[in-house]
């Protein structure tokens, strides 16, 4: 297992972790007894080929899939016994997720996204509004603030998602391949966002890409290949 | 968001509405309808001569028993003593039913016929609205009858017309009586029409020399709605006092009303049932619609932190939402519906028994809304539970993987 340069214990820890899954009459395995530690304030990138398990090591690590065998331990405690709904708790209060295809409400407006973890958590909608108006004025969006995602770019929906994303303070926020649907000056917009957050807040990150550019910015990179860590820089 | 997600694929909610705003209006119309049918037939019912309570010698009540002097009341005096006492009372009519033969001299019929105190009973039942030609009777005594319109055509008698009653008196003796028609009633009932003959307590005492003897008190309540209350406590106060009759209530006595009731509710519960059907067959495909459409968002709700239940109730709320509006929507069509059908002058065909046709009439009956929410609020839960229940239940990364 490894934590970073950081002595502090890690936020976040993957031991052992197998994934299988049935494609046809066969089984699969997504992951073959991975071990990864997320320690504070780091910018860790999974990187690897398709199919190689980095959206099913990020999926475990963020608490949205249980692995076969092995263990997700969030700040030193395991999430094994946790039920459902204490994972949700968790996954709301603790961890960011940043996806692909932005995935945000599409009935809400960006504010309302952004406000809607805040809501989840019980802060009171006055406040989450004004808490989700300064999110999304760090992330360069505040006109944007009352407009709907279906009237916003690929860089503005990302960057909604973002601000969603650390709306409740967690201490790490997962993404999968973030840059994937945005074009090259869009994805290093970003990138330096998801950098800033990071250094400025503290806040980790683990991106999983295959984009070399997001690569560029990583603290440290995980390469994965058929199931398991083949490098680590 | 509930309201957002309805408000999301217009068409598709509007479709849905617009099928429960038609179970909805058709539950209430349907309701009021039935209502007005049935509180039509039971105030006919009572007020055509029934009453709301009648008292009789307990022989009198049994199957096949004729209601003649055979079984005349007992005690008739406490018995109206007891009746006039009660609060509940507005009225106490006393009647001598008795059979016989009506002939014009020659031709003989054979008449189901009621002595009766003419003015109390013009005040409280529908006899007078019935007459087609000629006058109700004027007085206890007047030497006068009232023939069913069958009975008078089948004699060939007019109004103004003398015929001549022929009965057996109360010791087994025939007796003979003229009395002149004063009218000619047209009863719903044609058996009843072709048999009916009214005249006064004097004349048909005369006639079965029964010494002011009768046969039965019919009582007549301020308020149907205490029939009940007020019978138990007739009854009560009668064996109180130890007189040996019996007492009913108007719904006992009609058998009829009764077999229209279970008709009514028979007919009007089947297509109840198809409604909630149709309802919840549309309702659900819509809410598995949403629900399929949306498994992405779904996910990422999951992801966000939501809680399962959370997903559930918001789908529930959909079905919810949908369902309010499309009460309220309902209520609407139905106000103007009512209002319409209840100025289109439509008669309807006579029911089962009777010759008259009645005009449609929709009554608001607050009941029939409230069942028809309760169904659409139900249905539209039920709909929306099984696709709430499989959207909260989806794993997580298989919901964002969705395409």
């Amino acid at each position: 297992m490894e934590a970073g340069d950081s002595a502090e214990a890690p936020i976040l820890e993957g031991q052992g972790l197998v994934r299988t899954y049935r494609l046809g009459s066969d089984w699969v395995f997504a992951l073959r007894g991975v071990d990864v530690a997320i320690a504070r304030g780091e910018f860790v990138v999974v990187q690897g080929p398709s199919g190689s398990g980095k959206t099913t090591l990020i999926n475990l690590l963020g608490l949205l899939d249980h692995p076969d065998a092995g263990d997700v331990r969030l700040d030193g405690r395991s999430v094994s016994g946790m039920n459902d709904d204490a994972l949700a708790d968790a996954r709301r209060d603790r961890i960011g997720f940043v996806f692909q295809s932005f995935s945000l409400v599409p009935v809400f407006t960006a504010e309302e996204n952004v406000a809607y973890p805040m809501a989840l958590r019980g802060v009171p909608e006055a406040e989450s509004r004004s808490r989700a108006r300064a999110l999304l004025a760090s992330v360069g969006l505040e006109d944007r603030a009352a407009v709907r995602p279906d009237l916003l770019s690929g860089g503005e929906r990302q960057r909604v998602a973002i601000a969603r994303a650390i709306a409740n303070g967690p201490e790490v926020v997962l993404a999968d391949e973030p840059t994937a649907n945005l074009d090259s000056g869009t994805a290093a917009g970003i990138l330096d966002l998801m950098r800033d957050l990071n250094t400025g807040r503290r806040v980790s990150f683990v991106v999983a890409t295959h984009d070399p550019r997001v690569a560029e910015r990583a603290g440290r990179i995980l390469t994965l290949r058929d199931g398991q860590f083949v490098d680590r820089a | 968001m509930a309201w957002r997600n309805v408000a999301r694929n217009r068409r598709r909610s509007l479709l849905t509405g617009g099928v429960v705003v038609f179970g909805f209006a058709s539950f209430a119309l349907a309701g009021g309808f039935m209502t007005q049918s049935l509180e039509g037939l039971r105030d006919g019912t009572i007020r055509s001569g029934t009453g709301h309570i009648q008292i009789a010698d307990p022989a009198a009540f049994a199957p096949g028993a004729d209601g003649s002097l055979e079984h005349p009341l007992r005690q008739a005096a406490d018995v109206e003593a007891v009746l006039r006492s009660d609060f509940d009372v507005a009225d106490v009519l006393p009647r001598l039913e008795f059979t016989g033969l009506l002939t014009n001299g020659s031709r003989s019929v054979p008449f189901v016929g009621v002595g009766l105190d003419p003015v109390p009973e013009a005040r409280t039942m529908d006899h007078p609205k019935t007459l087609v030609e000629g006058r109700w009777l004027r007085d206890r005594n007047e030497r006068a009858v009232i023939l069913g319109t069958g009975l008078a055509s089948s004699l060939g008698l007019k109004v103004g017309d003398t015929a001549t009653i022929l009965a057996t008196t109360r010791d087994g003796t025939l007796n003979a009586a003229d009395a002149t028609v004063a009218g000619l009633a047209d009863l719903p009932i044609k058996e009843l029409d072709d048999r009916y003959l009214a005249t006064t307590l004097g004349l048909a005492s005369d006639l079965l020399v029964a010494n002011g003897s009768v046969t039965k008190m019919v009582v007549v309540l301020g308020d149907t709605g205490r029939t009940g209350a007020a019978l138990r406590r007739i009854q009560d106060n009668l064996k109180v006092r130890s007189i040996p009759v019996a007492a009913k209530g108007w719904e006992e006595l009609a058998p009829f009303y009764r077999q229209v009731r279970l008709l009514y509710g028979g007919i009007f519960g089947f297509m109840g049932i198809v409604l909630v059907v149709v309802v919840l067959l549309a309702a659900a495909n819509t809410m598995l619609m949403a629900a399929a459409e949306r498994t992405r968002e779904i996910g990422t709700l999951r992801a966000l932190g939501t809680r399962a239940a959370f997903i559930r109730r918001l789908f529930l709320a959909e079905g919810i939402v949908l369902a309010l509006a499309g009460c309220v929507g309902g209520a609407i069509l139905a106000l103007l519906l009512r209002v319409v059908l209840n100025h289109s002058g439509i008669i309807l065909p006579p029911p089962p028994g009777a010759t008259h046709g009645m005009p449609l009439h929709v009554r608001f009956y607050a009941t029939a809304y409230g069942a028809g929410g309760v169904a659409m609020l139900a249905t539209l839960a039920l709909a929306s539970w099984i696709p709430a229940r499989r959207a909260a239940r989806m794993p997580i990364i298989e919901a964002l993987a969705h395409v």
